[in-house]
């Protein structure tokens, strides 16, 4: 009978190891085919964010497929070349470094806000490569700071402010209470929160700050209960701990209407919370999956995808399609691939037709697309129904 | 003991490299470390960058908790410490690279010793509790004193300049992170021929029975905070120098459990270990990815399926060094010293 000794384990695994690298490394040589348009991603398929990674990794694809299928751009065929960053900053400069040194990469979708300010001043320094992301950071949204960056929506401080507006039209002089979670992607709108509230003549009754994944929210729902708001924001979460906080306020006979931002505004992560979720709002800067207002492009997206395709899909086709309209404008110049021609390409992009995943016209004339709307839940139809028209924001 | 290799002199004993081998090693190692930037990629400097730092960190984190006994889960905070320290410095002061570099460790020691005072009463889980504690304090500190840290969106650097040359590309990083490392981790080896070294091991082994040997306790036990919090300090100002963005969340505890993990499967009380820890911590999830590619062509949209498998594979590992290699992958280069000093006449 063989036996095998802990030693011999143990260069069995370090063997493996070193031959996933060594041989990987030979790998490495994985070079584009010519004339071939290549978007480097660094994408989180594991790790906290990995259900955002994973469905912007498939609207990406998708929409490189679709225009694949109709000759490409400018002729030439788009590829995504992508790698899974575990939703770590270190990480994803580590793929972002190695995805370059391996294709010529003039556009890239990067994973959070924290890659995005850390890869910028190396963007720069290269003036190669145009990057729109899965971060809507207010601080990204300034061109001339991250001159080489973009959003594919509206950044966080817009969001709110679309709430605002509609809040403001539908109850003018409305008490609202801001509550977000700990954290930088949660504390990024509060500064222009309170200034667009006064603005528009609306109540801040109170600010209240959680951990980003607080589980007894009692006493913070007890600060509600002394505000007695009209509306609630949430910010800087995905679902916890806002289904507990509408349930307890809803027990404690608060007529409150609770609103979120866009990661808390996918329709499935509301399917399992049951009635509680009935009634919440947010902002969406895309059509659903399932909205039936005319849109080719989501006619399309049906066909590809008979199942429902989760709103970080939208975000990732979105991105796509405006990295390679900016490529497009780029090739059709005559221009050198460059990022700040890119980038000068994408400001020119005006009342652009998205085939209705935005309902408006967009127009993208400095880091974001400032447009959005809001949608409610139904829990009796698990689905987001919009109850605004599209909302322009900003400049 | 070694055959072959009998000393004349006290100080040949003592010396760091005691053996022809040894030195001949440390020649191809510092040889390597020399020529690495010539023959690597950004990604691969990128990542001998990291490797470093995280290094520096954990050789740190082993002077604390391998050689002294106290066990930190705070050593991320540190780090924090020196990364801020450096980023207010270079933002607001406008101070030469070395000296922030100097400053974040000694503010990072300073604080080091603060968080350590509870070492004297408590050991153990308690005292990692008490470290966690501490990180959970900095870190509201970074967050609500914004006139300094920035608040939640941090501070973002200029590239550092050494004799004015500014530091922009991973290559011209690696000639700063390389020697610092290089001197920080000799600097460590050496502490423990010491002295001062001596005493840490005497009060992991037993601290009552040091005491009674006449070692100060208090005052052995916050030297070792302080160091440990120094190294930090500096790994965190080179960590800011080198992603030129210090945020609260560029710290979390995550990174403190990480370099914890990496002291342990590298091998606790050596210097070897920590060093082999970081570099496997580092390494091994990147080298994996390269298996991920290798089944590109096999497996369509490997990259999307096997990620996951990469974690996995990654963690299981850690547990199976942990399990069968409990003395840290230092140990396998031991074996391997031992097998070759005897070869050809024992296998």
């Amino acid at each position: 009978m063989t036996t095998v000794s802990r030693r011999n384990l143990l260069q069995l695994m370090g063997a493996t190891a070193l031959s996933a690298g060594v041989l990987g490394g030979s790998a490495l040589q994985v070079r584009a085919e010519a004339g071939e348009l290549v978007i480097g991603g660094s994408l989180p398929l594991t790790g906290v964010f990995a259900f955002a990674g994973i469905a912007i990794e498939r609207g990406i694809q998708d929409y490189i497929k679709i225009v694949n299928d109709a000759g490409g751009i400018a002729g030439r065929q788009v590829r995504l070349a992508y790698e899974d960053t575990g939703y770590k900053p270190d990480t994803s400069v580590a793929v972002f470094n190695k995805l370059t040194s391996q294709n010529d990469l003039n556009l890239y979708y990067g994973d959070s806000t924290a890659f995005a300010k850390t890869i910028a001043p190396e963007l720069q320094r290269g003036g190669k490569i145009l990057m729109g992301g899965a971060s809507f950071a207010s601080e990204l949204n300034d061109p001339e700071a991250y001159p080489n960056l973009f959003m594919a929506g509206p950044d966080y401080s817009e969001m709110i402010s679309i709430l605002m507006e509609y809040i403001a039209a539908e109850k003018p002089g409305a008490k609202v209470v801001l509550v977000n979670s700990d954290s930088e992607f949660g504390r990024d709108p509060i500064e222009s929160s309170r200034k667009k509230a006064a603005d528009l003549g609306l109540e801040i009754a109170a600010e209240i700050i959680t951990p980003p994944t607080a589980v007894d929210v009692s006493t913070e729902v007890l600060k509600l209960r002394r505000a007695r708001p009209d509306y609630v924001i949430f910010h800087g979460y995905i679902l916890a701990p806002l289904p507990e906080f509408m349930s307890q306020a809803k027990q404690m006979g608060l007529d409150t209407k609770f609103m979120g931002t866009f990661w808390s505004m996918d329709s499935s992560i509301w399917a399992d919370v049951g009635e509680t979720a009935d009634g919440f709002m947010g902002v969406m800067p895309y059509r659903y999956y399932y909205d039936d207002e005319p849109a080719p492009m989501l006619d399309t997206i049906r066909q590809m995808r008979p199942e429902y395709q989760a709103t970080g899909y939208t975000q990732g086709m979105i991105t796509a399609m405006v990295l390679l309209e900016s490529a497009r404008r780029v090739i059709e110049a005559g221009q050198e691939m460059t990022a700040p021609a890119l980038k000068a390409a994408m400001n020119t992009i005006t009342d652009f037709d998205t085939g209705g995943l935005i309902g408006v016209p967009i127009s993208i004339p400095g880091n974001s697309i400032p447009v959005g709307r809001v949608y409610q839940y139904s829990a009796a139809e698990q689905k987001m129904l919009p109850v605004s028209d599209w909302i322009k924001v900003g400049g | 003991m070694i055959i072959g290799t009998a000393k004349e002199t006290y100080r040949a004993d003592e010396a760091l490299l005691t053996t022809r081998p040894q030195q001949v090693w440390m020649a191809v190692l510092l040889a390597g470390l020399a020529v690495l930037p010539f023959t690597f990629n950004a990604y691969w400097t990128y990542l001998a960058c990291l490797v470093l730092i995280n290094v520096i960190a954990a050789t740190g984190l082993n002077v604390l908790t391998g050689f002294t006994g106290l066990v930190s889960l705070g050593h991320a905070a540190f780090m924090a410490i020196g990364a801020y320290t450096v980023a207010w410095l270079e933002r607001d002061i406008g101070t030469p690279l070395l000296l922030n570099l100097l400053a974040g460790g000694l503010l990072a020691a300073g604080i080091g010793v603060i968080v350590g005072l509870p070492s004297l009463r408590v050991k153990g889980l308690y005292l990692a509790i008490a470290t966690i504690a501490a990180s959970f304090i900095l870190h509201f500190v970074f967050v609500e004193w914004t006139a300094v840290t920035g608040g939640s969106a941090g501070i973002s650097l200029q590239p550092g300049t050494v004799f004015g040359v500014a530091l922009v590309d991973y290559t011209q990083l690696y000639w700063l992170i390389m020697p610092i490392c290089v001197l920080m981790v000799t600097g460590a080896a050496n502490l423990f021929r010491n002295r001062i070294g001596r005493a840490f091991i005497a009060i992991r082994d037993r601290d009552i029975s040091a005491e009674v040997l006449g070692i100060p306790i208090l005052r052995y036990k916050l030297m070792s905070f302080a160091l440990a919090s120094f190294y930090a300090g500096v790994a965190g100002g080179l960590w800011a120098y080198f992603f030129r963005v210090v945020t609260p969340e560029s710290f979390p505890l995550l990174t403190s459990i990480f370099l914890l993990a990496a002291v342990i499967v590298g091998g606790m009380g050596t210097i070897l270990g920590g060093v082999i820890g970081a570099l496997f911590m580092t390494l091994v999830p990147e080298l994996l990815r390269f298996g991920v590619e290798l089944l590109g062509p096999v497996i369509p949209n490997a990259g999307l399926i096997l990620s996951p498998v990469r974690t996995i594979v990654f963690g299981a590992l850690i547990v199976g060094f942990l399990v069968f290699e409990p003395q840290g992958l230092t140990e396998i280069v031991q074996r391997i010293r031992r097998f070759f000093r005897l070869w050809p006449f024992r296998t």
